[in-house]
């Protein structure tokens, strides 16, 4: 069970900020952005546009093997804009 | 003298109120600095022709603390003369000629920390998680900062 949190237009497409989602220990990263597709279709627009960050470090959707613990946070990155 | 009384800080915040310049130089000022250099990010009125009313800000907050925190200990291993370094980001709504963003860095001579302070605004741009809203008159977007490696740059 890890925590996704949603920004920027990643959450107007999914409508919320924060929810928790049961997935697999071991996954890859783009198995892991399908997971949340499944649950919130609309984002699959944006999917050449966004990167994870898993426990606060960035990762490219792809290949990338993940071990995720319970309570891990995950958040969707759309491309950022500070400054 | 003891220089050793006068330890590097980083001061790092993300708020909503209006920001400082006033507060954020005096953070980084030393006795033991002749320089402190200053970027300002203020909202601009206009984008492709469209009017800008203003723009709205929102952040991984402890991920872009961590972020900035990294950006400093760079700016440490790059420029080891820099003594503070400051960076504070407005969150939410910032009007226009309002700043969104403020870093400010001291060090003895100079030119590190004119260099400091221009590596800190381009590598925030490329890597802390902050994002932006334009708001026009009758629509809205959420822009891209075109240092950001997981951006469309064609479109």
């Amino acid at each position: 069970q890890v925590s996704v949190l949603y920004f920027a237009r990643s959450a107007e497409l999914a409508g919320l900020r924060c929810e928790t989602l049961s997935v697999p220990r071991q996954i890859t990263s783009l198995q892991l952005w399908e997971e949340i597709v499944k649950v919130h279709p609309r984002l699959a627009v944006i999917r050449d546009q966004v990167v994870f960050a898993v426990r606060q470090e960035y990762v490219l959707l792809g290949d990338q093997l993940l071990v995720l613990q319970p309570g891990d946070e995950v958040a969707i990155i759309p491309p950022i804009s500070g400054g | 003298m003891d220089e050793s009384e006068d330890v590097p800080k980083d001061f790092i915040k993300l708020k909503s109120e209006k920001l400082s310049v006033d507060e954020v130089s005096e953070l980084v000022i030393s006795p033991y600095c002749g320089a402190v250099s200053l970027f300002i990010g203020t909202t601009r009125n206009n984008f492709e022709g469209k009017k800008v009313i203003h723009l709205e800000y929102e952040a991984y907050t402890s991920m872009a603390e961590t972020e900035i925190k990294k950006i400093c200990r760079d700016v440490r291993q790059k420029w080891p003369s820099v003594k503070h370094i400051a960076v504070h980001h407005r969150l939410g709504v910032v009007p226009v000629t309002e700043a969104s963003v403020i870093i400010a860095v001291s060090s003895p001579h100079r030119a590190e920390s004119l260099e400091a302070v221009m590596y800190c605004i381009n590598t925030l741009k490329a890597s802390v998680p902050i994002w932006k809203k334009e708001i026009y008159e009758d629509e809205y977007s959420w822009k891209e900062n075109k240092e950001c490696f997981w951006a469309n740059s064609e479109k």
